[in-house]
């Protein structure tokens, strides 16, 4: 199958992003064509036919029929744009239609479940959260909600659901969705994906929230358009996500992320997955707390509250939070180090430090990592997406290969 | 512990000869979901009205960043951050979603607003939200859905970097799905460091949306404690008696009002 005009594939691994003109049979160039269009709609929001030509180098009439038909599959929709470029005879712009191709997107967290019913083009149409506590973290308890939500949000929102994705706090197999182990959770070998697919009726992938949340920041966040990113979130536990030259880092069944367990401190801190001196022992929310004299048990408010005011007094900050800074500063640089990112995107909790503390260690990286150093402008940044990152990179997963299908 | 954004000392209120709310002491911290709770008349909604300014209070007082404020009225509160989502009278009808949002707070000249920028600012906080998005910002208030007017009134509070939203029954007359959308709402405000007091008939929203329950009975607060150490019977029971087991009042049948 011959491929020219190529869109660069930025993100996920099983997309097929590229666009067919010659060589391959019509049908498949013809189904490539609308997927690659799906995509690029779905991804980067409305516009125009012009630009699906310059972008998708495909030809005029290629775009206008590939639009004609996703209009009448009721994918798309067009309409005269509001504001006139040029002269000439407006070119019409595409709009994706949310409800036309709705995943559901599952965030399972340590204290709290987040669900919501996600459209084409990336728009959160519905959602709701519960709380979890000892006995609602048992996984029968979690499945039984998440269908329960489930149906209570497709019955709200009366378009049918075509498949769903979920965020784990732990090591997921990728190809069933059964979850190894999830520490925080007390979860062992919970089969989930097969779970979730029996009671939903509908395909279900799981994935390592971190992994997800790295998938969400390169196709919607702050890392558009680079290359090479880590994503690392810091909640209750830390965890990593890595896109490679564009492309997601799996590793063995999809293992690997759990960046939060790599030693820093041999005789450090007890870690919940069963040895001492983890990093995330160092830079976990209950590390925060520790270090700005917070009770364990601190609700999340108010640890997030009492960051934002420290943020008004840079020094202060720095002072107050200077052996979590350093500890942050050190895994970060082992993570560079191995990963060779030109951005680190931090989640989560992470989000709401201080620019000072920010500052620091991105300084840090960039002048004790030696490919900090080779790189020269790796940057330290905050996720955009806030705590909604994992939820979103779990609808990303659902919509891989609902747009594929949606295509044909 | 962080300090608190608002803290009452010895309030107390009445209404002619009926003393409604008596020496109520209470402190709300940032990030924190305070849920406050009591039977019909215990003074749930005029303790929220004493903070809004709408009531003048009779002797106490109300301290905000830990320094002592006067109230005298809505627009005082609103100086202070402060924003008031009540059950159904939070907008008005025949505005649309921006004129709404910045009803009393119009941006630009008096004679000249600056629509663009309003249209925009009412735009991108909605989004900032992700909640189910409008057709349009210019939609009137009165073609919306319920649990749609609460994320627009709540939508205010994040607009205008409000640091404590007061919430009277914000779900009282909406169905189980949108209840669910907008405690979910609240408890990511909360998340992002914003205080919320929230007055609710319902014991299940409260024990999942809280993290600090608040307990009036015949106008006195009779218990306040983190939800993780309540259980479902101990809050019926403080509302209902004023008393469960150690907690509440020593003598509540001597209580007077």
């Amino acid at each position: 199958m011959g491929t020219c005009g190529e869109t660069r594939a930025r993100g996920w691994p099983m997309s097929v992003s590229g666009t067919v003109m010659g060589g391959a049979r019509p049908d498949d160039a013809r189904r490539h064509n609308r997927a690659a269009v799906l995509r690029r709609l779905h991804r980067d929001g409305p516009c125009t036919r012009a630009m699906l030509v310059t972008e998708l180098g495909l030809n005029r009439s290629t775009i206008k029929s590939v639009v004609e038909e996703l209009t009448l599959s009721g994918l798309v929709s067009e309409r005269l744009p509001a504001q006139r470029s040029g002269a000439g005879r407006p070119s019409l712009l595409v709009l994706p239609r949310p409800h036309a191709a709705v995943v559901l997107a599952v965030d399972i967290r340590v204290d709290r479940v987040s669900t919501a019913l996600i459209g084409l083009g990336g728009e959160i149409l519905e959602r709701l959260s519960w709380r979890l506590n000892e006995r609602s973290r048992q996984p029968l308890e979690v499945l039984t909600k998440v269908i329960e939500s489930a149906r209570l949000l497709i019955d709200e929102l009366g378009a049918p659901v075509r498949a769903a994705g979920v965020a784990v706090p732990g090591v997921v197999r990728n190809a069933d969705g059964l979850v190894r182990q999830a520490p925080y959770l007390s979860w062992a070998d919970v089969p989930l994906g097969e779970q979730l697919t029996a009671g939903l009726r509908m395909p279900v992938a799981v994935a390592n929230d971190a992994e997800l949340g790295a998938l969400a920041e390169h196709t919607r966040g702050v890392a558009r358009g680079a290359s090479n990113v880590v994503f690392v979130v810091g909640d209750v536990g830390v965890g990593g996500g890595v896109i490679s030259d564009g492309v997601a880092l799996r590793g063995a069944y999809g293992y690997l992320g759990e960046l939060g367990h790599m030693v820093v401190r041999p005789d450090g801190r007890e870690c919940h997955c069963g040895y001492r001196g983890c990093w995330e022992t160092e830079v976990c929310e209950a590390a925060l707390l520790r270090a700005l004299d917070l009770p364990p048990g601190t609700v999340r408010g108010e640890l997030v509250a009492e960051l934002r005011e420290l943020a008004a007094d840079p020094a202060a900050a720095l002072a107050r939070l200077a052996g979590f800074t350093r500890w942050l500063s050190i895994g970060l640089v082992n993570v560079v180090n191995m990963f060779a990112p030109e951005l680190v995107v931090l989640g989560d909790l992470l989000v709401a430090l201080p620019c000072s503390v920010l500052d620091a260690v991105s300084v840090e990286v960039r002048e004790r990592s030696m490919i900090g150093r080779a790189l020269g402008d790796t940057r330290v940044v905050r996720s955009v997406l806030g705590s909604d990152a994992k939820l979103i990179g779990a609808a990303e997963l659902a919509f891989s290969p609902v747009l594929d299908a949606a295509a044909t | 512990m962080t300090s608190p954004i608002l803290e009452l000392r010895g309030l107390n209120k009445s209404f002619g000869p009926v003393h409604v709310l008596h020496d109520v002491d209470l402190a709300v911290r940032p990030g924190e979901v305070m849920a406050l709770v009591g039977d019909n008349g215990a003074g749930k909604s005029t303790l929220v009205k004493c903070i809004a300014g709408i009531h003048p209070v009779d002797s106490g007082e109300i301290r905000w960043a830990g320094r002592p404020v006067r109230v005298t009225g809505p627009r005082d509160a609103a100086v202070l951050g402060i924003e008031v989502v009540y059950q159904d009278l939070a907008l008005a009808d025949n505005l649309d979603i921006v004129q709404n949002m910045f009803l009393g707070r119009e941006r630009g000249k008096a004679w000249a607003m600056d629509e663009a920028d309003m249209e925009r600012a009412a735009r991108e906080t909605l989004a900032t939200l992700s909640v189910r998005t409008v057709k349009s910002v210019r939609t009137l208030v009165s073609a919306l859905s319920g649990g749609q007017r609460q994320t627009v009134a709540i939508a205010k509070a994040v607009l205008w970097e409000s640091k404590l939203m007061l919430l009277d029954e914000p779900t009282a007359a909406l169905g189980v799905a949108q209840t669910r959308q907008v405690l979910d709402l609240v408890r990511r405000l909360a998340e992002q460091g914003i205080a919320v007091v929230l007055i609710s008939h319902n014991i299940s929203d409260v024990f999942e949306v809280s993290d600090r329950i608040a307990m009036l009975y015949l106008g006195r607060l009779v218990a306040d404690l983190p939800t993780r150490q309540l259980t479902h019977s101990q809050v019926v029971e403080l509302i209902t008696a004023g008393r469960s087991g150690e907690l509440g009042l020593a003598r509540p049948d001597t209580v007077t009002i």
